[in-house]
């Protein structure tokens, strides 16, 4: 069983084996995104290196809670940071020094594998869908969505809390 | 829907990402007072992760031998206990007498071969990556549910989940200038800025337009634009196809 936290203590430490034991664990999770943000397999796999060195080499950056959303949040951010190279006006990063919240465990995150997030996801009605791959991988606001959708602004915020909410519900079966 | 409501939604797109730093702000600021918007924040976040899980892969086996590679070199080279300074001096003198020259230049030649091997591993997973995005760009070209829309300069192919241009005969654009493809969804009215290219010598370019459902695209149009790319299309388009 995997205890991100437990690991991260250890590569404080300079501990090689449990930062190859995180690499392990998270590394699908970090390169799907990044690939799936970019669309491009030699720049995904380049931000994977980048994440990961910035995991051993800044290991303080993470303050506890759930590593997944953290490691996720800079992934994303790196990826927003070379789309924004190529010039695409965006402006939806989350700090990465945000503290988590009470979450659900982190070993949550490593049991759902991606077949079943991804049942989870097509499973949702494409109206609820689509916003929210435009804000999560396209990196768009919701009021760019909302133009490129076409629809009202409070429609993409309904649709995007509505969609996120059933997506929640199908964890249930797997947290308890 | 009340006030609170709203500011509910918000919270959700905050979870995803998807609202500007500016409004992010506000909601973070809300949510220091508020423990009804911190629970659903925490549990929409945890939402967010398995949007992000849908789309997990693994990277090449080499990214992770160019990581551990770094990380074991790193830890190699970190002290581990401080000696004292006279031990220090008295290595050092050892360690100078025992270095000969010829040992080390051989270090130097060890580094730079070390280095080459990097880049040439390097080189050779872009290229495996490169080759496999190729790959499975072709199989969704040649695929049985795709679908090819002639264009004055060549064809823009979709499947389900796909949009391509596959384009010849393109003029070279100006100093200053690229082409940049525009995609116009169903009930939209306007055109959707997309991905800029530049064609090879030969005229000839092979995209793939980024999109999150391309069943829902309706036309797919190019144009010359401004290098950086426009928000809307500021010259006639060079084509312009219907992809229903």
């Amino acid at each position: 069983m995997i205890d991100a936290n437990q690991l991260m203590a250890r590569v404080r430490a300079r501990d090689a084996r449990s930062f190859e034991a995180l690499y392990d664990a998270f590394s699908r999770l970090v390169h799907g995104v990044a690939l799936r943000m970019l669309g491009n397999a030699a720049t995904a796999e380049d931000v994977t290196q980048s994440v990961f060195m910035k995991v051993w080499s800044s290991p303080d950056l993470y303050r506890g809670g759930s590593f997944s959303s953290w490691i996720v949040r800079v992934t994303r951010n790196r990826c927003l940071d070379v789309i924004r190279q190529n010039s695409r006006n965006i402006d939806t990063e989350l700090p990465e020094d945000m503290p988590e919240l009470e979450s659900l465990e982190e070993q949550l995150a490593i049991r759902i594998d991606a077949d079943r997030a991804r049942q989870a996801m097509t499973s949702l009605p494409i109206d609820q869908r689509t916003p929210i791959e435009l804000g999560f991988f396209d990196g768009l606001t919701h009021e760019q969505i909302a133009e490129r959708l076409g629809v009202p602004l409070g429609t993409v915020k309904t649709r995007i809390r509505a969609g996120l909410q059933k997506l929640r519900a199908s964890l249930d079966g797997v947290a308890r | 829907m009340n006030n609170h409501d709203q500011f509910l939604d918000d919270v959700a797109v905050y979870a995803l990402g998807a609202l500007s730093t500016s409004q992010a702000s506000i909601v973070r600021a809300h949510m220091r007072d508020c423990k009804t918007c911190r629970d659903e924040y925490a549990a929409l976040s945890d939402a967010t992760l398995l949007v992000a899980q849908s789309a997990a892969t693994a990277p090449s086996d080499l990214v992770k031998r160019r990581i551990m590679r770094e990380v074991r070199g790193d830890h190699a080279h970190r002290p581990v206990m401080v000696w004292p300074a006279y031990l220090v001096a008295a290595a050092s003198i050892v360690i100078a007498v025992i270095s000969t020259a010829s040992n080390l230049s051989f270090e130097g030649r060890a580094h730079v071969a070390t280095a080459e091997l990097a880049q040439v591993e390097h080189n050779t997973a872009a290229l495996r990556a490169e080759l496999s995005a190729q790959r499975r760009m072709l199989a969704d070209v040649v695929g049985a549910d795709a679908h090819h829309y002639i264009a004055q300069q060549g064809e823009v192919i979709t499947n389900s989940s796909h949009v391509y241009l596959a384009l010849n005969n393109l003029a070279p654009v100006p100093k200053g200038k690229t082409y940049q493809a525009w995609t116009q969804k169903r009930g939209s009215k306007s055109m959707t800025p997309s991905i800029l290219f530049t064609p090879d010598r030969q005229g000839r370019a092979v995209v793939q337009l980024p999109t999150a459902d391309a069943s829902a695209i309706i036309a797919v149009a190019v144009s010359v634009e401004p290098a950086g790319g426009s928000k809307a299309p500021t010259s006639a388009p060079v084509f312009l196809v219907a992809t229903e």
